[in-house]
């Protein structure tokens, strides 16, 4: 069992984390996915991807611990704790920014980008897995989008103060 | 100049402008600029790394798998040695004893029942027992039992003289065998958590095994 965890704790541990947006929550939602994955073991029989399922299973369970709890009203959070799992050398900076911007998000919002944007669902699936239309997920989308990339900026002119009184336009790349 | 809205911007990502749009993104450097970095930041989000479990996520969670009964404690395979044996072994190893009560492996089992350690299969079987001491000797005898047929396969599927699957092509045909039997655990007891994760471990370890093969296929091409 320890083998199946080292192997896909890091992905399962990574959406849940990004969906809770706070570390020791995380810890219990991964949790949670894990006893509940174990549980439906009986279920599995090699037609998907183990990966693809117990993924499935985690967001599930961290989107229903989510709105159990409704938790998190615009906190002011620290940096998330949780370390990349080798994140490429130079990315680290840009990951823990979109990282901090994710946890700023509205609750839906995150959603939406974490399973469109991060994981890769269709608006579709998410529509699914929220109990809403493919269009309400892709007006939460554009919207999440469009808030990411003001608290990223924010972030940037707040590190750099008079950045912008310099009149000069953030390079793309820094996000 | 109206400047399109993030919101429209972060819609151009995933869909086709329309020629007004795309009229203003050639015109307007601020929106393009926009654009651009909406297009990275969905890219980089799409690479951002899985996050690694904070230190001691596991022992925390085997500790409420074993106090769920979800899984067994791992004292017996660190007992004998197989803490070091990769998963699949193990898991392998245990759907052999399973499923030496079951026929398939007494094949692997007949061979070991010198030295005094061969179990009662009748006390095994449950038909001898009438009694509170005929059962605590049927417990003895199964685990004893478990224990000969988790040496053996240690040293079929590695130890001593053995045969050894360091090649990709014969681990996975002992991989298909090993799938076959797992399959097999876990249609005679559907039910049971640990023979579904040992399928897993199976499945999980042929996938990588027949990736590898492919990968080496593709480097071959050259």
């Amino acid at each position: 069992m320890r083998a199946l965890y080292e192997r896909y704790s890091p992905r399962v541990y990574a959406v849940v984390r990004r969906i809770a947006a706070d570390d020791d929550l995380a810890q219990d939602y991964a949790q949670e996915a894990w006893i509940r994955a174990i549980r439906a073991l009986p279920t599995f029989r090699g037609e998907a991807r183990f990966s693809t399922w117990i993924h499935r299973i985690a967001v599930n369970s961290a989107l229903q611990a989510v709105r159990k709890a409704e938790i998190r009203a615009q906190k002011e959070a620290p940096l998330p704790e949780s370390l990349a799992v080798a994140p490429p050398p130079g990315d680290a900076l840009l990951s823990q920014r979109l990282e901090w911007a994710l946890d700023r998000l509205p609750e839906r919002m995150r959603k939406v980008l974490i399973l469109h944007d991060v994981e890769g669902y269709t608006h579709d699936e998410i529509g699914e897995l929220l109990g809403t239309t493919a269009g309400t997920s892709k007006s939460q989308l554009f919207k999440a989008r469009g808030k990411m990339r003001v608290l990223l900026k924010d972030l940037d002119s707040s590190e750099n103060p008079g950045s912008e009184d310099d009149g000069k336009e953030m390079e793309a790349w820094s996000i | 100049m109206e400047h399109l809205t993030h919101e429209t911007l972060a819609r151009l990502v995933d869909e086709r402008p329309s020629p007004d749009e795309r009229e203003h993104l050639k015109a307007c450097n601020r929106c393009a600029e926009e654009f651009r970095a909406l297009r990275l930041q969905s890219d980089a989000l799409g690479g951002l790394a899985a996050l690694r479990p904070p230190s001691g996520d596991w022992e925390t969670l085997e500790a409420r798998l074993v106090g769920e009964g979800l899984i067994r404690t791992p004292e017996t395979f660190r007992r004998f040695g197989f803490a070091a044996a990769p998963a699949w072994m193990q898991a392998a190893a245990a759907i052999v004893v399973f499923l030496g009560g079951t026929g398939f492996g007494l094949a692997l089992t007949k061979g070991a029942t010198a030295d005094g350690l061969s179990p009662d299969r009748r006390l095994l079987s449950g038909e001898q027992i009438s009694s509170v001491e005929d059962a605590v000797r049927a417990v003895e005898y199964s685990e004893q039992a478990y224990m000969q047929a988790l040496m053996l396969y240690r040293q079929l599927m590695g130890g001593g003289d053995g045969p050894r699957f360091s090649d990709p092509l014969s681990r996975v045909t002992a991989l298909e065998g090993l799938l076959a039997a797992s399959q097999e655990a876990v249609r005679l007891a559907p039910t049971d958590p640990v023979f579904n994760g040992f399928l897993v471990n199976v499945l999980a370890e042929r996938q990588e095994v027949l990736r590898q093969i492919s990968s080496n296929r593709d480097d071959d091409w050259f």
